[in-house]
């Protein structure tokens, strides 16, 4: 006779192949805690925010578009509502879009030569990625909403009804295409170095 | 090569330069297993932050690094129907033991070269498949009796 006296509904199913045991053991090494990694940092909300956004956009209107760059560097959001996040994000970007082309280099130079600048530029590299990544996503969903609503309602024939679907495209073209160009130059100035410390620093903006 | 291709394209090469710094790195789940961190993710600690260049919203480039492995996602121009049609989404794995048999410079080449190609393939194709369609609906409309 069998050792298994009873076989119940669950033992006979092969769901339980499929449990990962990693992940209730805590001391794998799928459950290291990455919180060890970077230091506490301070939690910032979206009140302190909109103020520091406030006093950038000054700056930004009395043309002195350098110091705007560094007051939103200089205070990058890294613990905080993804709110507070976007917040930030948006200012940066109308900082980054209001300074002209020929003004980039000899800014990005002054801002690296100066006291702690390499960190600054650090942090403007992870806003790039980060503004490039959020136009993304956040148009992520719409796109295929957008081909299923135009394709489903005539099966047989072309759907041109729906606008051009380029239209949008060219608006997030123009916001990336500043993006780009910012980071090719910052990586001119302060070299590769800047993506590796973004893409290995804890401190996620 | 268009206006907007080449800052696109070198903020990828300069992403993917900075990525492709692997070691070997064996699994620390599995004795005497090594795989690629970046599929495996079992370990938090050697996955580093995901990059994303985009050059628009239906055009960009995902690059997930880790210690010995690069996940490399490319979503290729999908901006209107027919580009929907023709283009694709791939994506490359570069693991520490390519990065040591190859030259690092020459494999961001190959992915920079590809993109470029497939660039103006897409286009090509485009034109080629809008000639074909403008011949078949003249044949198709033109009239086959004669009235007189």
């Amino acid at each position: 006779m069998s050792i298994i006296q009873q076989h119940t509904s669950s033992s006979l199913s092969d769901a339980w192949r499929t449990i990962n045991i990693d992940a209730l053991d805590p001391d794998s090494s799928q459950n290291f805690d990455t919180t060890t990694l970077h230091p506490p940092l301070p939690e910032i909300g979206e009140a302190e925010v909109r103020q520091l956004n406030g006093q950038v956009r000054q700056l930004l209107r009395g043309g002195d578009a350098e110091g705007a760059l560094r007051g939103c560097l200089e205070s990058p959001v890294y613990n905080g509502a993804d709110g507070a996040k976007d917040a930030h994000l948006q200012t940066v970007i109308e900082v980054l879009q209001s300074i002209k082309a020929s003004d980039m280099t000899p800014m990005l130079q002054r801002i690296y030569k100066s006291e702690g600048g390499s960190e600054l530029l650090d942090v403007l590299v992870k806003y790039l990625y980060k503004g490039m990544s959020v136009s993304a996503s956040s148009s992520g969903p719409r796109t295929p909403s957008r081909a299923s609503s135009s394709l489903t309602p005539q099966q047989t024939g072309f759907s041109q009804v729906t606008g051009r679907p380029g239209a949008s495209n060219e608006s997030t073209g123009a916001a990336m295409s500043v993006l780009l160009s910012w980071h090719e130059k910052v990586v001119d100035v302060a070299g590769l170095g800047c993506i590796g410390r973004c893409m290995s620093d804890w401190r996620k903006v | 090569m268009s206006q907007s291709l080449r800052p696109y394209l070198q903020c990828v090469r300069s992403s993917l330069t900075a990525a492709l710094c692997l070691n070997n790195f064996a699994s620390q789940t599995s004795e005497r297993h090594n795989v690629p961190e970046i599929e495996a993710q079992t370990s938090p600690e050697v996955l580093l932050n995901p990059l994303v260049v985009s050059r628009n919203e239906n055009e960009r480039v995902l690059i997930e690094p880790s210690v010995n492995s690069v996940r490399i996602s490319i979503k290729i121009k999908q901006a209107d129907e027919i580009e929907n049609i023709l283009g694709y989404d791939i994506s490359f794995l570069i693991t520490n033991f390519h990065t040591e048999e190859m030259l690092k410079h020459k494999l961001v080449d190959f992915i920079i070269q590809f993109m470029e190609e497939v660039d103006k393939e897409i286009s090509e194709m485009k034109l080629f498949l809008n000639a074909r369609a403008r011949f078949v609906a003249e044949s198709f409309l033109t009239p086959q009796y004669q009235f007189d």
